[in-house]
């Protein structure tokens, strides 16, 4: 009896049970769509956020006052370490070698060039890596400086007699695309091609950019590297990541182990300087820490939003529930009247919305997914990854929205007197 | 009890959504015929007096609709408020990469006169400029070995650079400085060791209140106030270049340095082409994020509010019927019914507008600690937008309501 009532509840009022099934449809769409997406947000936007360039450094052990203010160290005659190209590969079997992204070696070095002297710095432009695990990937400049205006085209890998040349070089020497530029180097002389024209606004504005062999045969140090920028996905440092950048000893084996089996960038340095013989491995905090900032940022939006459309689309449904029930006073009335007990009516009542609620919030659902599918498409241009998670939250939050949606006709139910409903007041 | 089942299905169906009042009105709007000078002012006054009663009568339904538009409006003007400013915020937290705009000595000069940043910083705008640091580099000696020094004005760089990292403290007062960690490790120094810098014939004792560490060039660079330097070296009254955080992107920094080029005289400025152009690329991901997402939430809510308000008007068929068996027109009905709707979506709309002002608002505060730009037109559209939502939701049931022939939807009851 109460399934023949509630079949025939549904089927009567068809176009009403529409509406209901409708609402709660769009507000499951909005929920998974907007919960897909907030879950996926942090890793879409990490990954974007690694066009700012390298977040680690690698540098020889020893060559520490280098860097940047290398002209000045030069003069003072500071060591001056290397590492070993044959490591690199390496840098790509760390535990965390999947979230290496892209790395690229430095090597400069300098050269006479129609008698005045220029910056040469060699690296990998797209090189081709075969590693231990049977894994092939490409690795180099042209991701890592994704700023680049490079007039002309990147150089492929394998192409040795080709180099970049830094804009503002180009314009004082007069060098066009095509030209040859003879180089003489400290140990030997070369001729390369120039094959594209770079724009950077920084440094290599002034330099010749060549590929890695070219450079250490022009400085005769053959197999050597200077340094290695390396792009990593990361996780935000917290207080722990804090604790162990600053000496890794100081924590307990615990704590050390959650570090370790965490992608803070300090743990994905310490690793790097594992495998390396001889190396610091560095965060560049320009971009590390600035990158966990504006993930944390991106990702409490994202969560506020998601708030914001889920309550908007539950009160959007628990509202229509709610008109849908109020409206049906006379007919809960004429059941009352007839002798149904207050529970049985609300039974009928919640097992007729439930069924048209979740039917339409499966519904939603699937709709949801295209939804989040075409955000992370068009504006990530990769896939949402859908989550038995999102899909449970949605299952859950459609649930609780139409239940509460009858809780206020249900407590007008149980006032309700049938003989008045039934006279119209 | 049959027969008062039967007998009260009739008439808890005709009056259960309206009651006995209603027919009353609507009686006696028909049964007056106003003579044709009188007569649109008398059945004006007639159509405010049907659609006050109407709302004030049927209290439950007239608040589940106007909730119903009021959402709507919310998540509307909440969405579009995030997702018109958003960005804009956005741009500001993207200085935690440092400076984007760089002052540095015009071709053929040596520095940067200090008196040009005054100039420069009105160029910027006061609302746009989030800090600037000037520097000026000297070589010191420290045990005969060269290092670099920065002189720059510590406050501000804390501001224009803030993913400095250091370990100890920063220098609050003369004579403290910081040691890259570079150099700290180079020649063993802890936070709080005092330190000797030299510079031609002048010696000078420091305390290192801090060891800085930020993986760049700043790791072997001893940093210090513009007065230290300046006692140690002279003071000069000109930098060696000056680094600028301004809350633009893109190709607006690089419009902006060539203002500054144009204007002001002896200096060169350039956008930080890395930070500009990623900047602008991430914003860029972020504003189609955010108008995607309020694009789709919108529409799903919208048809939300329609199906509410169609639910709601095609339950009247039965007032709609019984006004016309009582001779109104269809148009008469119509008015007044979608006269209805259109009060309830402006009210709903001005609400929903508020309370989404006050939800982006929300937003902001928490996750930019700024108050939320207000856009004026913004409570315009929501209002506009779920009035005419309103009115066309409710256009399709009134009409179909009245084109029936009132005998049938009565009988029906």
């Amino acid at each position: 009896m109460f399934f023949r009532m509630v079949k025939a509840a549904l089927l009567r009022g068809r176009s009403k049970r529409l509406m209901i099934a409708v609402t709660s449809a769009l507000g499951a769409a909005v929920a998974t769509a907007m919960l897909g997406v907030m879950f996926d947000v942090g890793d879409k936007i990490n990954q974007e956020l690694k066009t700012y360039g390298a977040n680690i450094l690698v540098q020889p052990r020893g060559a520490a006052v280098v860097t940047e203010f290398y002209d000045l160290q030069e003069e003072a005659g500071v060591f001056h370490g290397s590492l070993a190209e044959a490591d690199l590969p390496k840098i790509k079997t760390i535990f965390w070698a999947f979230n290496i992204l892209d790395f690229a070696p430095f090597l400069r070095t300098t050269a006479t060039m129609d008698g005045g002297a220029v910056d040469v710095v060699g690296t990998w432009f797209s090189h081709h890596l075969d590693l231990p695990t049977e894994e092939h990937v490409a690795v180099g400049l042209a991701n890592l400086r994704s700023w680049w205006d490079v007039e002309g085209g990147w150089i492929a890998d394998g192409d040795e007699d080709l180099a970049l040349v830094g804009a503002g070089l180009a314009r004082e020497r007069g060098l066009r695309l095509g030209d040859a530029i003879s180089l003489r180097g400290l140990q030997a002389d070369l001729t390369v091609r120039v094959a594209g024209i770079v724009n950077s606004g920084e440094d290599a504005d002034n330099q010749i950019i060549v590929p890695l062999a070219i450079a250490q045969r022009l400085s005769g140090r053959p197999g050597q590297v200077d340094s290695v920028e390396v792009s990593a996905l990361t996780t935000p440092d917290n207080d722990l990541a804090r604790k162990a950048a600053r000496n890794p000893a100081s924590l307990t084996i615990s704590e050390w182990e959650t570090w370790y089996c965490t992608a803070y960038v300090s743990s994905i340095a310490y690793q790097i300087e594992e495998v390396m013989d001889s190396a610091v491995a560095k965060p560049i905090r320009q971009v590390a820490e600035s990158e966990g900032s504006i993930l944390a940022k991106t990702q409490l939006l994202m969560l506020m939003v998601t708030v914001l459309s889920l309550a908007a689309a539950a009160l959007a449904i628990t509202n229509l529930v709610t008109a849908n029930v109020i409206e049906r006073a006379p007919q809960i009335g004429l059941l009352k009247a007839v002798g149904a007990s207050d529970a049985a009516v609300i039974r009928l009542l919640v097992a007729e919305i439930s069924v048209v609620g979740l039917t339409g919030g499966a519904v939603g659902y699937v709709a949801g997914l295209g939804f989040a599918q075409l955000i992370g498409r068009s504006v990530f241009a990769a896939a949402v990854s859908p989550r038995p998670l999102v899909a449970l939250l949605v299952a859950l939050l459609v649930a609780l929205v139409v239940l509460a949606g009858c809780l206020p006709s249900i407590r007008m139910l149980l006032r309700l007197r049938a003989a008045e409903v039934l006279h119209g007041r | 009890m049959g027969a008062d089942k039967v007998d009260g299905k009739a008439s808890g169906r005709a009056g259960g959504s309206f009651n006995n009042k209603s027919i009353e009105t609507a009686a006696t709007g028909a049964q007056r015929r106003p003579r044709p000078a009188a007569r649109t002012l008398k059945s004006q006054a007639m159509a405010w007096r049907m659609l006050r009663a109407s709302l004030t009568r049927r209290r439950a339904r007239v608040v589940i609709a106007l909730l119903a538009v009021a959402i709507g409006a919310t998540a509307l003007s909440a969405l579009a408020a995030i997702a018109i400013d958003i960005p804009r915020q956005m741009a500001r937290e993207m200085r935690a990469y440092g400076a984007n705009l760089l002052i540095l000595p015009e071709p053929g000069r040596q520095t940067v006169p200090a008196s040009t940043t005054a100039q420069i910083d009105g160029l910027v705008g006061d609302g746009d400029l989030l800090g600037r640091a000037p520097y000026r580099y000297q070589t010191v000696r420290i045990n005969s070995q060269p290092y670099l020094a920065a002189g720059t004005d510590l406050a501000a760089v804390r501001q224009v650079s803030p993913y400095w990292q250091v370990e100890g403290e920063w220098p609050s007062r003369d004579g403290q400085l910081l040691v890259g960690a570079d150099i700290a490790a180079w020649i063993g120094l802890a936070p709080g060791d005092g330190v000797e810098l030299e510079m031609g014939d002048s010696k000078q004792r420091f305390t290192a209140s801090g060891v800085l560490s930020t993986g760049g060039g700043e790791d072997s660079l001893i940093v210090m106030g513009l007065e230290d330097l300046g006692q140690l070296a002279g003071e000069s009254g000109q930098y060696d270049l000056i680094e600028y955080s301004v809350a633009v992107s893109g190709g607006d920094v690089e419009a902006l340095a060539d203002r500054v080029n144009a204007t002001v005289s002896g200096v060169s400025a350039a956008g930080v082409k890395r930070l500009t152009e990623s900047d602008a690329y991430v914003l860029g991901l972020l504003k189609s994020l955010l108008g995607l997402i309020a694009v789709i939430v919108l529409a799903l809510t919208m048809i939300g509010v329609s199906t509410t308000m169609m639910a709601v008007v095609a339950e009247r068929r039965a007032e709609i019927a019984l006004r016309k068996a009582l001779g109104a027109s269809n148009r008469s009905v119509e008015r007044e019914f979608l006269g209805e709707a259109l009060a309830l979506g402006a009210l709903g709309g001005a609400l929903g507008a508020a309370l989404g002002h006050l939800c982006a608002e929300l937003i902001s505060r928490n996750v930019f600690h700024r108050h939320i730009g207000v856009t004026w037109w913004l409570p315009l559209v929501a209002v506009v937008a779920s009035t005419a939502v309103a009115w066309a939701a409710s256009l399709i049931p009134v009409r179909r309501a009245a084109e029936v022939d009132p005998a049938i939807v009565l009988r029906e009851e």
